[in-house]
């Protein structure tokens, strides 16, 4: 397996980054401020766990799908699951984005004893993403709503592993269920497995970090309250009022590494939460796996959460999607390979070549 | 050694380091005056005076800079007190307008400005020849080949600098300034005399109008020298070939003429004033010869004069060799004993049989490994250059860094992780880091970083600061104050409150100067990575000028007041090469206190280096570097 000098190149260097922070504080040669991760000084390590663990460095990801979701049936276009619903919490959250679904899962595996520890992400400022290790249901209410400034909060995985942690669970965005079941995945013999539970969010990009120094210009001496994509375009809630964002104006914030991203769904995670994009303070959730399952299953029973079967046309529509993104994340992997970047998928597999058939149906 | 300069016992011959001669010479010859900016290999003639300058009943300071110097000295020399100034070759350029300005003036009290050129540049950026100075101010120079030489011509200087009304230039080498050889002393005046009084209409103007009087000096200097007992022949009355010398050449052409037994065909004809240099003196014997050899270091300049002289003489007939003729001699570098004889022995077809050369056989040889330039064990440098490095990677923006002159100069290279891209002069990191700020108008974005040292800021780096804040050029300004004159044996200066006589005085705070600028400056612990490092990214992130001022004391002084802290490595935490960290300690940070342990396969620290910074603590990520005990200032 390469080292730090190969993930400096096939990575950073590529800006395919996607900054979920799985390589972080491993070693001393990689380092992070805001939305800058970087090799700060040249590695000589031949075998580098940052490397092995990278969402952006080759692996054969469907077998790692069928290694820790051997269950439900596969879908090419959302991946894996059991079963879609639309779910809410009956007795909401302060700050929630949605249902509050995200909040009461993580409440669930804290009283039911699922998980010791969650990594969540808050945020002290209503925009600045702080990720943080919490055992405290009353910590859940920091995490609540969504961050959309990308945070590199699989870094506190190896905070997790210093505290001894047996029963971990994570709520991520995709491309930080990739680094953990990756990281399991290419684990050493020797070092011992965690139990996870993970709770994957749905993600379309994340920005990058001067979308804060934009908001500042933009609304200068204002204390951003709260932000959020109600239907369409980008509302800013602040002291004095609510401002409306053009779209256009926010996509010149997304992540470059973003662009490579095929995964919409968490189609890794054991439970995947999004938003339910007909009826406003309604979550999707995908159950991927039976510990997913469980979790839902005691959420419910708890009276956290009650559902409704998902609408067929819904469902179409999130699939429509998510194609969407695949095709975008394939022309810009294809770019990238074109000149010169090592591919971190591959992009001759039948999957893929089913993907892009399917395409020419379903995406407008 | 400086009882020996101060000693009152004329005839008596001692051992003397070239700079010791020179104090000494200048005390022989009455100084109550002496100014310096420290610099390599001139810096301890003032620290020896500092030192004495009670008991001699002197007035020494470490000067601002070379032009505070030099102009102090003006300024005694109003009041017809006699005065030394001391520099490197450096520095002589950078007092180029008040050298040049100081030669249309004249002087009152005899001024010896002694200039010590650094051949090969050992401990400078380049090795200047200050002769070509002398030359260009009309100013006379001389030049000695030994110790006593030094001192007896630093001693006549005043002499020779009253009767002009000119100051007079002494330039010397590493070699005579930091070698050793016989000094017999000469007489201590009993009395110094007082100030004059500056009566109302005496003057020492610099403007144009003196420039047939500055001229005349030359030329009365010239007269003198043509008698002067600092120039002399030595040799046949019919040479096939003369050496002319000055300085150090004198000792290898000497050296070499012996060593191939060419005394009876090869004559030395040696000059101690090198400028104007004493024209018929030199027609009279050259003229006895047909092939001249100069021998001289840095440039051809006695060379090159020579040559004029032939151009003006039809009565000689020479073939002129040296570092520019025959490329007889290396164009480039310093003398040595074999250079000349490789000269010599081309020019002469004279062979030299050489002691045989002992090869040691190869496993017998101890290969010594090359080693580089680095910082001190637990010098803030290296932690300065390491967090600023990282800084600039992280915030991707391609930083350009401008360096400047001081022991930080060797962040540069690996010590500092080739960190600065531009190196000019003294001060000149701040100026360009301006003009590059600048061009953020026409779309330059990358951000701009400027270095200098305490010293270095106070030298010149205040007329660009005030330009950078005038201009509002986008840049950071980053001072790595040590609290240290450290490169050239920790002078004091302005800012550490203490002078060359070691007297208390209160030291200028650099903060106060940069915020009475108009400067918002932070003041940061280089010691403390983490969190400088972060204060550094948004330092640069903000647009305008930025000044930060890094502070930790030079871990070379810092050791000599505190008892220092015990730092080592338990090798049961440390991973050794399994631990992904890739020896960072030992290879990345590299002080040379963190070494590696070859038969543990561990991390170690060598306890005798180490000063006990703790840095290397912070940054391993095993925590296996162990820090305890040790006490804080006093």
């Amino acid at each position: 397996m390469p080292g730090g000098m190969e993930l400096k190149n096939e990575v950073l260097a590529s800006s395919t980054c996607a900054l979920c922070g799985a390589c972080l504080d491993w070693c001393p040669y990689i380092a992070n401020i805001e939305d800058h991760l970087v090799l700060r000084f040249d590695c000589n390590v031949p075998d580098g766990r940052c490397y092995a663990v990278c969402p952006r460095t080759f692996a054969d990801w469907q077998a790692i799908s069928k290694k820790y979701l051997p269950d439900a049936p596969e879908n090419i276009e959302i991946g894996p699951y059991f079963k879609a619903y639309k779910v809410k919490a009956p007795i909401g959250i302060e700050g929630q984005q949605d249902g509050g679904t995200v909040s009461h899962l993580v409440k669930t595996l804290m009283e039911d004893q699922l998980a010791e520890t969650v990594l969540l992400t808050g945020s002290d400022d209503h925009i600045t993403p702080e990720p943080f290790l919490s055992s405290e249901i009353s910590e859940i209410k920091k995490a609540a709503g969504s961050r959309f400034l990308a945070s590199p909060g699989m870094r506190k995985l190896i905070e997790a592993q210093a505290r001894n942690v047996k029963k971990f669970a994570v709520v991520g965005r995709p491309c930080q269920i990739q680094a953990l079941r990756k990281l399991d995945y290419n684990r050493k013999p020797d070092t011992p497995a965690m139990d996870v539970i993970s709770i994957g969010l749905f993600c379309m990009w994340s920005l990058g970090w001067d979308f804060k120094n934009y908001l500042q210009r933009e609304f200068p001496g204002e204390e951003i309250l709260s932000i959020a994509i109600p239907q369409h375009g980008f509302e800013v809630t602040t002291d004095k009022g609510i401002h409306e964002v053009p779209f256009e104006e926010v996509k010149k914030f997304i992540r470059k590494g973003c662009d490579y991203c095929l995964d919409m769904t968490s189609e890794l995670a054991d439970i995947s939460v999004g938003a339910f994009e007909a009826e406003k303070g309604w979550n999707t959730v995908l159950i991927r796996s039976k510990k997913g399952q469980e979790l839902f299953d005691k959420s419910v029973s708890r009276g956290f959460l009650i559902f409704e079967e998902y609408p067929e046309a819904e469902l179409e529509r999130l699939k429509g999607a998510s194609i969407g993104k695949k095709m975008r994340g394939l022309s810009a992997a294809q770019e990238a390979f074109d000149r010169g970047v090592k591919p971190f998928v591959d992009l001759n597999s039948e999957m893929y070549t089913n993907v892009k058939k399917l395409a020419e149906g379903k995406v407008e | 050694m400086e009882w020996m300069i101060i000693a009152n016992e004329p005839g008596k011959t001692y051992l003397m380091q070239g700079n010791e001669a020179i104090a000494r010479g200048a005390l022989e010859a009455g100084i109550r005056f002496a100014a310096a900016y420290p610099g390599s290999p001139s810096s301890e003639i003032l620290a020896m005076l500092g030192h004495v300058a009670e008991k001699a009943d002197i007035y020494a300071e470490w000067s601002t800079n070379e032009t505070c110097a030099l102009e102090a000295c003006l300024g005694a020399s109003f009041a017809k007190v006699r005065s030394l100034c001391i520099m490197k070759q450096n520095g002589v350029l950078t007092v180029g307008d008040a050298l040049h300005s100081a030669s249309l003036s004249g002087v009152r009290g005899g001024l010896v400005l002694v200039v010590a050129d650094d051949p090969s540049a050992h401990s400078s950026t380049n090795e200047f020849d200050s002769r070509h100075q002398a030359r260009a101010a009309a100013v006379p120079m001389l030049e000695p080949v030994n110790m006593q030489e030094a001192k007896d011509m630093v001693k006549w200087g005043y002499e020779l600098s009253e009767q002009l009304q000119q100051l007079v230039m002494v330039r010397t080498v590493t070699r005579i300034n930091h070698g050793r050889s016989s000094v017999t002393l000469g007489e201590l005046p009993q009395e110094k005399p007082s100030p004059a009084v500056i009566g109302e209409w005496d003057r020492m103007v610099a403007i144009n109008w003196f420039k047939d009087a500055q001229i005349a000096k030359l030329a009365q200097a010239q007269e003198i020298f043509e008698d002067s007992p600092f120039n002399w022949y030595k040799g046949p009355e019919d040479p096939d070939m003369i050496i002319v010398t000055c300085g150090t050449g004198w000792l290898y052409s000497s050296e070499a003429v012996e060593s191939l037994g060419l005394k009876d065909t090869v004559g030395i004809l040696k000059i101690g004033t090198t400028w104007p240099l004493p024209e018929k003196f030199i027609v009279k014997h050259l003229v006895k010869t047909k092939k001249v050899l100069v021998v001289e270091e840095v440039d051809p300049f006695l060379e090159q004069n020579i040559a004029n002289i032939i151009a003006y003489h039809p009565e000689l007939n020479i073939e002129l060799s040296g570092r520019q003729g025959q490329k007889a001699i290396p164009r480039n570098g310093e003398l040595n004993p074999d250079i000349v004889l490789n000269a010599l022995t081309n020019l002469t077809g004279k062979t030299f049989a050489r002691p045989e050369t002992v090869v040691i056989p190869q496993e017998e040889a101890v290969a010594l490994p090359p080693r580089e330039l680095t910082f001190c064990a637990g010098c803030p440098h290296r932690a300065s250059f390491f967090l600023l490095k990282q800084t600039l990677r992280i915030h991707e923006g391609q930083g350009v860094v401008m360096g400047d002159i001081g022991c930080y100069t060797m962040g540069g290279q690996r010590a500092g992780h080739f960190l600065y891209g531009f190196l000019c002069c003294m001060g000149g990191g701040i100026n360009a880091a301006e003009g590059l700020g600048n061009l953020s108008r026409f779309g330059f974005d990358q951000p701009v970083v400027a270095l200098a040292g305490d010293s270095t800021f106070f030298h010149s780096c205040l007329p660009g600061l005030v330009n950078a804040k005038y201009h509002d050029s986008n840049m950071l300004f980053v001072i790595l104050d040590n609290s240290a004159t450290a490169m050239t044996g920790f002078q004091p200066h302005p800012g550490i409150g203490l002078t060359a006589m070691g007297k208390a005085a209160e030291p200028v705070s650099i903060q106060k100067v940069v915020e009475a600028i108009g400067c918002q400056v932070t003041v940061a612990d280089p010691f403390d990575i983490d969190g400088t490092t972060n204060t550094v990214y948004n330092l640069i992130k903000q647009p305008g000028l930025k000044v930060l001022i890094l502070k930790q004391e030079c871990a070379t002084l810092a050791v000599r007041k505190r008892e220092k802290p015990r730092v080592w490595v338990d090798q049961d935490l440390c991973r050794g090469d399994d631990c992904g960290c890739g020896r960072f300690c030992s290879r990345v940070w590299g002080c040379p206190g963190n070494i590696w342990d070859y038969e543990a396969g561990k991390a170690k620290i060598d306890e005798v280096v180490c000063v006990g910074c703790g840095v290397c603590a912070t940054l391993c990520p095993a925590g296996a570097i162990k820090m305890e005990g040790g006490k804080a200032d006093e």
